[in-house]
């Protein structure tokens, strides 16, 4: 192996620190190593083609390049030894900006000490480097859409459009969502399904787009590229091609009537039914729960297209993209027995105040008291009913309840003018475009805000009682109202727990999908290839679920027109030979790319590259191509062979985190001791007990495992199998005699540099007080000596 | 400042969660006897976050709770708006700020330490001692309760005195 080392002044952000000069006469000094640079600005093109000229001439094997983070420049050097015909992956950095020069500005000769560790670290490693090759494969251009809302149906047309073949899958036997349920939409109050109707055609009459309406996923296998789909389309017992829409021959013949669930339980319809006139496909569906088998409706169908013979009828997709629209569910008042809904008949949902808006709905527009049937006076609406409420374990805001309500009570307010109004509030939320304006126009049509929570609803002889404090004036009251609407929030949908299981989609504490991060990638799942848009991933209002429709289409294309996709060879593998079929690896997966037959089999296409399960692997048979246990071991006997300060830590740093927040210490220049050797792994949960014991035994005075904050895993459970192993490693340390607190964890956001800064301080201070390793066993001994 | 350390102790005694009150009134709008009160419950709690200890330990609210626990079942935020009280009761007791109901709560627990359990006509005689402008209107109310059977004049004890004696020495000692 020939390895060229480049120290990088970085004009004097690392030279005004570190003795550059001493570190090139050192690295010159390391096994392997055939040339060593100091070059003013590494990062330059003549410093770039001093490494290129170099790897040409002197042929060398490998490059370490001693400079700013890996985070920062690691592409740009990867690009370089490329051009030069060496495989990327044959460099290594060593950090001496970020995590030396810049936090240890005072202190320039321990500074250099570490620097040097650093880069003989950085030589170890690149001298165990593989070329590693990356790999191309061909996927299916095919994408499936789960869900037939505005969300679902807005990928669905991105993507035809752009030319790609797409699979709608719609468990209901239309697609429109909940939009096409609603009245007027905010903040314009154009009417929803005159918006949403044409798009629901466009859809039906694309080519580009297969839509399978009354359809379930039953099975999801593969991975990105090339996912097997299996559903199954549940037999309306109506012919499609026959079926003309006309609806009322079929439905005025059917004698059962049932409640409505398109209108909330307020209507009526028949056993053969469409659930809204403007469904797509225009087809009639028969409910067999409710159907008597009476035949009357196959009699007076005019096209014969009633078939009781129909059948379920499976299909198998082969798609390379799925993008996951399941959407909501709306919150069950009834849980909120103080209010009485199911127990009062005045007492309604949101859901059913837009049904009876309506036009085409069960009350034709009028708002009414269902117990009378009479035109209301008085309506109140009550906010954040299963929201923003820990009773019923909904902590958190839906977003939409106050614009809905604000809405609904405008419309009533424009219809009935001389009606009282108010909506009862905690605080009216209505950040969006137009949306406050929306809010001073409600408040102008004399809509009343009342502040406070409904603490109960009673009904009385005249009408319904409403309990409060208004918390403005500071008085308890009681008022009087025809009509309770209770604003309902958004759930997560219940029904889409198969696909999320199929696909081992992850929730948050809320119950929605979690998508791969809560702020830079909004539509993507964790799993390669999967895409998360609208109400799937949380409460989202109707432009913004068609906005992440629009992303999740274009993410799925971007993935996708190439026809192949490149897999990430810096991942695990498994050693046949030594595997044992223990299957510890397949629950510590979060990807859910290890399969075991006989022995585990990890699915590259999947696999992340955390490394937890090359940690959790009882004998060692499962290996990272770039941060294989060779590798580290000789990082850690590199950084431990020289011991220059004490107290001595060897830091295991995960990238995303606690790495990245160790760089903003050092681009904020917050100070901290010399005493840390980092090691830059890709997740704490890739931290192998051996790692910590070899550390340990080669005269480390603690070892500090970092990662990010709990709940925040980049691999979403990486640090918490890193903490699992910590509490197993500490007991076995205390056994041999090592005191537990040697062994450290710290958890941090990127952000948060301050405090990792902090956690090492407090490590050199606790390390101080234990003494140097080995010295509680020097005191369990009579004699006193080791 | 006058109520330093004040919103930490009651924070300390009643939870954590009180910081993230939003006053939406829940608690209040609750509370049957909301409607006597000077301060409600949710108000109490604010002048707690403000640490301003004058003005919640004068409310008359804090002895007028009736621990029914609506307020506790109820809140969306998990707060424990009756831990407060008590809070807020056992800070009164300590610094020895007096009021007329937080004398009644003294004569009644004066009345179990001696016999394990209240009874009527006792409890209303020390009490009226204690208030004597609170006497007539209880005197009146006696002789209309003794003339319907309602109270009797028989004191009574319960079993297992020294048990009672034993949680008030244990809780003394604390």
């Amino acid at each position: 192996m020939r390895i060229g080392v480049y120290i990088c002044h970085c004009g004097l952000n690392i030279a005004a620190t570190l003795d550059v000069e001493e570190l090139r006469r050192f690295a010159e000094t390391l096994p392997n190593v055939v040339v060593a640079r100091d070059i003013q600005f590494t990062c330059s093109d003549a410093g770039q083609n001093t490494i290129k000229s170099d790897i040409a001439e002197l042929k060398l094997d490998a490059v370490v390049v001693a400079a700013c983070s890996p985070r920062l420049h690691e592409p740009t050097f990867r690009r370089t030894i490329t051009e030069a015909g060496l495989n990327q992956y044959m460099l290594e950095m060593a950090n001496i900006r970020e995590q030396c020069s810049w936090v240890h500005m005072d202190s320039p000769a321990l500074a250099t000490q570490k620097a040097k560790d650093l880069i003989a670290m950085a030589v170890a490693k690149a001298s165990l480097l593989r070329p590693l090759e990356t790999e191309s494969v061909p996927v299916s251009r095919d994408v499936l859409v789960i869900g037939g809302g505005v969300a679902g149906i807005s990928a669905a047309l991105d993507l035809a459009n752009a030319g790609l073949r797409v699979y709608l899958v719609e468990r209901r036997p239309t697609i429109g969502g909940y939009m096409a349920l609603l009245t007027d939409v905010f903040p314009t109050n154009d009417c929803s399904i005159c918006v949403l109707a044409p798009k629901m055609a466009e859809v039906y009459a694309n080519p580009m787009i297969k839509l399978m309406t009354y359809s379930e996923i039953l099975a999801i296998e593969g991975t990105v590229g090339h996912f097997r789909v299996t559903g199954v389309t549940k037999p309306r017992y109506v012919d499609p091609t026959l079926c003309k829409g006309c609806i009322n021959e079929c439905s005025s013949a059917c004698p059962v009537e049932v409640p409505n669930e398109y209108d909330f339980g307020l209507g009526k319809r028949k056993a053969i039914y469409m659930a809204i006139p403007q469904s797509v496909p225009l087809v009639a569906c028969i409910d067999t729960n409710a159907c008597i088998g009476c035949g009357l409706c196959a009699e007076a169908c005019p096209a014969d297209a009633v078939k009781y013979d129909q059948q379920a009828e499976e299909f198998k997709l082969d798609v390379g993209a799925i993008v996951v629209a399941t959407g909501w569910q709306p919150f069950d008042a009834s849980r909120k027995e103080e209010y009485g809904f199911g127990r009062y008949r005045d007492v309604v949902t949101t859901l059913q105040i837009e049904r009876m808006l309506n036009a085409a709905g069960p009350t034709r527009g009028d708002i009414v008291r269902p117990s009378t049937g009479e035109i209301v006076r008085s309506v109140a609406f009550i906010q954040c009913v299963g929201s923003r409420d820990q009773t019923v374990g909904n902590p958190y805001c839906s977003r939409i309840c106050c614009m809905a309500s604000l809405k609904n009570a405008q419309l009533i307010k424009e219809r009935y003018p001389d009606a009282d109004v108010s909506i009862h509030y905690i605080d009216i939320r209505a950040g969006g475009e137009g949306y406050e304006e929306f809010y001073l126009r409600a408040q102008r049509l004399g809509i009343n805000f009342i502040r406070g929570r409904v603490s109960s609803v009673e009904e009385g002889e005249d009408g319904l009682y409403v309990h409060y404090e208004d918390t403005l004036l500071g008085k308890t009251l009681m008022k009087r109202y025809d009509l309770v609407v209770l604003s309902t929030g958004l759930e997560a949908n219940s029904d889409a727990d198969v696909v999320g299981n199929l696909l081992g989609l992850s929730r948050r504490p809320d119950r929605f999908f979690e998508i791969a991060h809560p702020k830079m990638r909004p539509v993507e799942a964790h799993i390669d290839g999967v895409f998360i848009a609208g109400c799937a991933s949380g409460p989202k209002e109707i432009q913004v679920s068609i906005a992440q429709g629009s992303a999740a289409a274009s993410k799925a294309m971007q993935l996708l027109f190439k026809g192949e996709i490149e897999l990430d060879p810096t991942v695990a593998f498994v050693d046949r030979d030594k595997c044992i079929g223990c299957r510890l690896c397949v629950d510590t997966c979060p990807s859910r790319a290890i399969s075991v037959k006989d022995t585990a089999f990890v699915d590259e296409a999947r696999c992340k590259g955390c490394g937890t399960c090359a940690a959790a692997c009882p004998v060692d048979a499962i290996e990272m191509r770039l941060f294989s246990d060779e590798q580290i071991l000789a990082q850690i006997r590199a950084a431990t062979t020289v011991k220059g300060e004490y107290p001595f830590i060897l830091g295991f740093l995960c990238n995303w985190c606690s790495y990245a927040g160790a760089d903003l210490a050092g681009t904020s220049r917050i100070q901290y001791p010399t005493n840390i050797r980092i090691i830059r792994v890709m997740c704490a949960g890739r931290v192998d007990p051996s790692f910590v014991l070899e550390a340990l035994r080669r005269g480390a005075d603690g070892v500090l495992i970092a990662g990010c904050r709990i709940g925040e895993c980049h691999y979403v459970s990486g640090n918490l199998h890193a903490l699992q192993r910590v509490e197993v490693l500490r007991g076995l340390l205390k056994e041999i005699g090592i005191d537990p607190r040697r062994l450290k964890v710290a958890w941090c956001a990127a952000s948060e540099g301050d405090i990792l800064a902090r956690r090492i301080e407090e490590f050199v201070e606790e390390l101080k007080d234990l003494g140097p390793v080995g010295t509680e066993l020097a005191a369990a001994l009579p004699s006193g000596k080791v | 400042m006058d109520g330093e350390g004040f919103t930490e102790e009651v924070i300390k005694l009643a939870g954590e969660e009180i910081r993230t009150c939003i006053q939406c009134g829940t608690c209040s709008s609750s509370c049957s006897t909301a409607h006597l009160m000077d301060n409600s419950i949710r108000k109490l709690i604010r002048l707690v976050l403000e640490g301003r200890k004058r003005e919640a330990l004068a409310s008359e609210s804090i002895w007028l709770c009736t621990s029914c626990l609506l307020c506790t079942v109820r809140c969306p935020r998990g707060i424990r708006p009756k831990a407060v009280v008590s809070a807020l009761r056992n800070i009164c007791e300590r610094e020895g700020i007096s009021s007329r109901d937080a004398s009644f709560e003294r004569v009644f627990m004066d009345q179990i330490r001696s016999r394990g359990r209240v009874s009527e006509v006792l409890l209303s005689a020390a009490y009226a001692l204690r208030n004597p402008d609170a006497a007539v209107p209880i005197m009146e109310m006696g002789i209309e309760l003794l003339s319907r059977g309602k109270v009797s004049l028989d004191p009574g004890m319960v079993k297992g005195m020294d048990e009672i004696q034993r949680i008030f020495r244990e809780f003394e000692n604390e």
